[in-house]
């Protein structure tokens, strides 16, 4: 018996458990139902195609992984026309995660996206740090982050989740901001800034010199920003930075998010999540407390 | 595709360098095709964070190995596994090698680039191709079976000098109709170099870091040349295996 069943905005999800955009796809069809996730989040798509950032893209640093991806994806049109049609084939809630260049184009695509079937929810990537002019440009300003979910709310009745960039000098600033322009929810984090150095060739590692950090040793930093803009906001969080383990998952729900995103850890274990289900359910029972009761029930 | 945890079997030193790494699986075993690889981990150690991944070496019946390097931290851990240890294995995974049949082929690999071979080579047999097989090292340390042209750089075994020196002399001498290659990518370039000035198709097998290795992440792109542009291709799941023709080589 699942007890764990959440509230997200406007969606109904059985589990508090999805994946972290760009880290999943699917792929993994092959190896689970994908129903089983609380809801699917898709890589990050743009108005036109990406072809993505010049090779090298990735490096594994001590604890964690860097990525200068630079959201390489598919485009709109493709994603409705490809993608979607299999991402509706899961019974369970869609995230669809999204990036642009303007507030105009940020609401066209959302508009776009908004004819089609099966979507429950837009991730607003407002913080990926590898592409110019997009992602993070948005949101490190917090009054362009209010325009741009004032109009964002204005085109979609559907749940609307502002994703924040830890890169930035006050996160509950910006939290705040997404609120009170009408956002349901915010994501965080997203990747931090890093760089790694070949010694040999004194070269840097990623061709685009800085890329973005992920993976276990973001998660204390994840962690001290879930609990910070939980403290500051009403709207639910959907925290994610280096979760790769049921306590990992537990910690952020303690510290105030209503619900958990695996990210890198899924190229580690592509079942790691549904672990991670089975164990939140279970420290549930064996805690003999709800889980909507466990959510932000830090005591300090 | 399967992520399976399963005990290692065995491991089987070749020299200070190189270890085989054993597996018996039922449903892993079922359908691999020469080329394609595993992403592996020993689930214990939480760093190295990621899985590497591995070429297919042998398959029989319900029996895998994967031939490794000792390059860096992973393969070293993994060389240090004792029998029974549990390990993650997820895979098979990319394209393999596409094959022929009735056809006289040459294979051609360096160094570690040996890993795929003799399974490609078992499997091209049994499409009645006539195989012939070119390996070449640095020293006497990457060579792996005396049923092969080898050639070390140091002249250390085999014939003495580059490995392409002496295939070019087979593109003289024999009429090979398809080539297939794995190893460094000097080695890969100056072979479909040759194939292109021959007319030969040739398939290279390539290796990039990567994360997901399924296709996910996109982290493990190279360029290739489709119609009129390039492309990026992932490694993972476009290949590891590509046209030689259409790879643009990193500079």
């Amino acid at each position: 018996m699942n007890k764990c069943e959440i509230t997200f905005g406007k969606m109904k999800w059985e589990n508090p458990v999805t994946v972290a955009s760009g880290t999943f796809g699917l792929e993994y069809a092959e190896l689970f139902d994908l129903s089983q996730l609380g809801a699917l989040t898709t890589k990050t798509i743009t108005p036109e195609p990406k072809v993505g950032n010049e090779p090298q893209r990735i490096v594994e640093t001590e604890a964690g992984l860097l990525n200068s991806i630079g959201l390489q994806n598919p485009g709109v049109d493709e994603f409705i026309k490809t993608y979607l049609p299999e991402y509706r084939k899961f019974d369970t809630n869609l995230i669809v995660s999204v990036s642009a260049s303007s507030v105009n184009e940020f609401a066209n695509l959302v508009k776009k996206l908004d004819t089609q079937l099966g979507i429950d929810a837009y991730e607003i990537n407002i913080s990926c740090p590898n592409v110019e002019n997009e992602g993070i440009a948005f949101g490190t300003d917090p009054e362009i982050v209010f325009d741009l979910t004032k109009k964002l709310r204005a085109v979609t009745e559907k749940t609307l989740i502002i994703k924040l960039s830890p890169n930035v000098t006050s996160i509950t600033d910006i939290a705040k901001h997404a609120e009170s322009a009408g956002a349901d929810g915010l994501a965080l984090i997203n990747t931090l800034y890093g760089m790694a150095v070949d010694v040999e060739i004194r070269k840097p590692k990623l061709h685009n010199i800085i890329g973005g950090y992920s993976g276990p040793a973001i998660k204390p930093v994840a962690l001290q920003n879930v609990y910070k803009v939980a403290q500051a906001v009403h709207i639910p969080i959907l925290a994610m930075g280096g979760i790769s383990s049921v306590n990992d998952a537990l910690e952020f729900i303690i510290a105030g998010a209503t619900a958990v995103a695996v990210g890198t850890y899924n190229f580690v274990n592509p079942l790691g999540t549904l672990d991670i289900i089975e164990g939140i359910n279970e420290y549930c029972i064996s805690h003999n407390i709800s889980y909507k009761n466990l959510i932000g029930s830090i005591q300090t | 595709m399967y992520f399976k945890k399963i005990p290692v079997l065995k491991i089987e030193f070749i020299n200070d360098e190189y270890f085989v790494l054993r597996f018996r699986d039922k449903e892993l075993t079922q359908n691999i095709k020469p080329g394609q690889f595993f992403q592996i981990k020993d689930p214990d150690p939480t760093f190295p964070l990621l899985p590497r991944p591995f070429s297919v070496y042998e398959v029989e019946d319900d029996r895998l190995s994967f031939l490794i390097k000792i390059v860096g931290e992973s393969t070293n851990n993994l060389s240090l596994l004792e029998e029974g240890h549990i390990i993650q294995l997820l895979g098979p995974l990319g394209n393999g090698f596409p094959l022929v049949q009735n056809k006289k082929v040459l294979l051609a690999s360096g160094g570690i680039g040996y890993a795929p071979m003799p399974y490609l080579e078992q499997k091209l047999k049994e499409s009645r191709n006539e195989v012939i097989f070119y390996h070449g090292g640095r020293s006497s340390n990457d060579l792996f079976c005396y049923n092969v042209l080898n050639c070390t750089e140091d002249g250390s075994c085999g014939h003495a000098g580059l490995v392409t020196e002496y295939i070019e002399k087979c593109f003289d001498s024999i009429t090979i109709n398809v080539v297939y290659a794995c190893g460094p990518e000097p080695m890969l370039k100056t072979i479909v170099q040759m194939c292109s000035e021959r007319n030969i198709p040739v398939c290279v097998s390539l290796e990039r870091v990567m994360a997901c290795g399924v296709g996910v992440c996109c982290g493990c792109v190279i360029k290739i040349k489709e119609n009129d542009s390039i492309v990026y291709k992932k490694v993972c799941k476009d290949g590891p295996v590509f046209d030689g023709a259409k790879v643009v080589w990193d500079e």
